[in-house]
């Protein structure tokens, strides 16, 4: 019983977002207030859940765990952003997480992000024994890289055959890359329809299996 | 009515004639069928691979990086793998980097232990086998077979046992996640001393065999954001997990140099991903058919033909109609 209303929601819903294509209206402003209401409310249900209660004040409750009015107290000051007068202490939760998200992350980022992917450049063109494709790949790489590189560094003139040619065939890269992007941004956009209307022909209308 | 207006008129057709023609092109490959087959690519053979070489002995993290938005792309990766790790009786922890990744999670596990869901698996809840645990059988084929011969039998349709904290054990969400990750390269427990449902995961022995993400084999995050990169920065970096991708085809593009790169095993991308897992996991027969992305995939190339279609006709109108000589078009173009 409870699965079916659920269904029939969902699927007035998915038809009430879907109307926007034909002109905006109440129901689809209706519905899009919804999504963003209910989501936010879950989200703060669920950190009530998860993080507020067990992971602060029931410890402190408890009794032992005295050091945890510290971060809570941290916590807390965020909301002085509501007091223009005392808006100032906010900045420290936030400093706080930003100091220790650089200081842990920055090492591994620097790592993941710049330096396996330096490594990942620096291959041979050629070896022995390697397919006349993989050659060809190679090498498309490394000057593509170059190529792209180039087209970014602004300190010279675009002109004459290194910085000029390189810039353009940068370009090229550049725009190879964005046709793919555009490509599966195309994919992705009609896998999103693809699966409301396998909910809508499937879950509610029961037509396709 | 001159020519140059026809070609004007192509160009300033009503964009809601174009969202009808999508929709009808979406809607009848699922009433006909045409059965367009699909072929695998070597960064979702990657992952495939890597997965079937798993056992027992071993333990998969699935992370639920998405929330609604990207169901429809990032839903049908993570039932494949998980498919895949039950089959194999490999462990699954399942996790969340977003709020409303912790209902997806719960979807995804809904919809692979579902009676209706064709190869289903039945699940056997923490509680419901209490007595073997007490009694010390905790090994899979040992915990089966004790399970059966206590008058347990496996319903129509069903193709194996899941038993929570055994086999599978849902984690859920918390806040920076990334934090979290970190913390689980030293211990999952301090990070989730209790999972979804309130179970000490202390006492489950998913846990006991698998106690860090030193002793997880493989991660594959399913994300419709950057989150999934977190999984690289702090678990690949920091301990050399093997990662997996599978994201959103929006993304996809980003995320093939960590293939080059040797820091993903492979890659998903978009629907077309999750197909190509399922159509892998039919052809090595630890699915006997495939499943929704599969399904999509038909509706996906009708679509792609149709917005060919378009493009072309546009730009047969625009060299036609002589619209590439002006330097301004009507309707401020």
């Amino acid at each position: 019983m409870y699965d079916t209303i659920g269904i029939w929601v969902g699927a007035f819903f998915t038809l009430a977002i879907y109307s926007f294509l034909y002109k905006e209206n109440p129901v689809y402003r209706l519905a899009e207030h919804l999504v963003v209401g209910i989501s936010l409310g879950y989200t703060m249900v669920l950190i009530c859940n998860t993080v507020i209660l067990p992971k602060l004040l029931v410890p402190l409750f408890a009794g032992n765990h005295w050091i945890l009015i510290i971060p809570g107290l941290l916590g807390l000051l965020y909301i002085t952003r509501f007091i223009p007068s005392i808006a100032w202490l906010s900045r420290y939760p936030i400093a706080f997480i930003m100091g220790t998200g650089m200081g842990i992350g920055f090492p591994l980022t620097m790592k993941a992000y710049v330096l396996r992917q330096l490594e990942a450049a620096m291959i041979p063109l050629y070896a022995s024994g390697m397919p006349w494709y993989e050659v060809f790949g190679n090498i498309v790489m490394i000057f593509g890289t170059l190529a792209a590189l180039i087209y970014f560094f602004f300190s010279k003139p675009h002109k004459g055959l290194f910085f000029g040619t390189g810039s353009k065939v940068g370009i090229w890269v550049i725009m190879l890359g964005f046709g793919a992007t555009f490509g599966f941004t195309v994919m992705g956009r009609i896998s999103l329809l693809i699966g409301r209307i396998q909910y809508l022909l499937g879950d509610w209308l029961h037509v396709i299996e | 009515m001159s020519a140059v207006n026809i070609w004007e008129k192509m160009l300033n057709v009503d964009r809601r004639w174009i969202f009808l023609g999508i929709g009808i092109v979406s809607i009848v490959p699922f009433l006909i069928g045409f059965g367009m087959p699909i072929t695998t690519t070597t960064e979702v053979e990657g992952i495939f691979n890597y997965m079937n070489e798993l056992g027992p002995d071993d333990a998969i993290f699935i992370g639920f990086d998405f929330a609604p938005g990207t169901q429809a792309e990032n839903m049908p990766m993570a039932v494949a793998v998980m498919r895949h790790a039950f089959h194999n009786h490999t462990s699954v922890f399942m996790t969340a980097y977003v709020p409303l990744g912790k209902g997806m999670a719960v979807s995804a596990l809904d919809y692979v232990t579902n009676p209706k869901t064709d190869g289903y698996y039945e699940r056997v809840l923490f509680e419901d086998w209490a007595d073997y645990r007490e009694a010390g059988i905790t090994k899979k084929d040992e915990l089966t077979a004790a399970w059966e011969s206590d008058g347990n039998v496996l319903s129509e349709g069903a193709v194996g046992w899941v038993f929570e904290g055994r086999d599978y054990v849902l984690l859920g969400y918390l806040p920076l996640f990334h934090l979290v990750i970190l913390g689980m390269t030293g211990s999952i427990e301090t990070q989730f001393p209790v999972d979804y449902h309130g179970n000490s995961i202390g006492e489950m022995p998913i846990l006991m065999e698998h106690k860090s993400l030193r002793d997880v084999d493989l991660a594959v995050t399913t994300s419709g954001s950057s989150a999934c990169v977190a999984w690289i920065t702090y678990a690949r970096e920091k301990i050399g997990l093997p990662i997996a991708f599978g994201v959103t085809g929006v993304m996809a593009t980003d995320y093939f140099p960590y293939i080059q790169s040797g820091q993903i095993v492979g890659q998903m991308g978009g629907l077309r991903g999750a197909a190509e897992y399922e159509v892998l996991l039919k052809e090595n027969g630890i699915t006997e058919t495939t499943d929704k992305a599969f399904t999509g995939m038909d509706v996906q190339s009708a679509s792609h033909i149709f917005i060919i279609l378009l493009i072309v006709m546009g730009n047969i109108a625009f060299f036609a109609g002589g619209f590439h000589k002006q330097t301004r078009l009507k309707g401020r173009r």
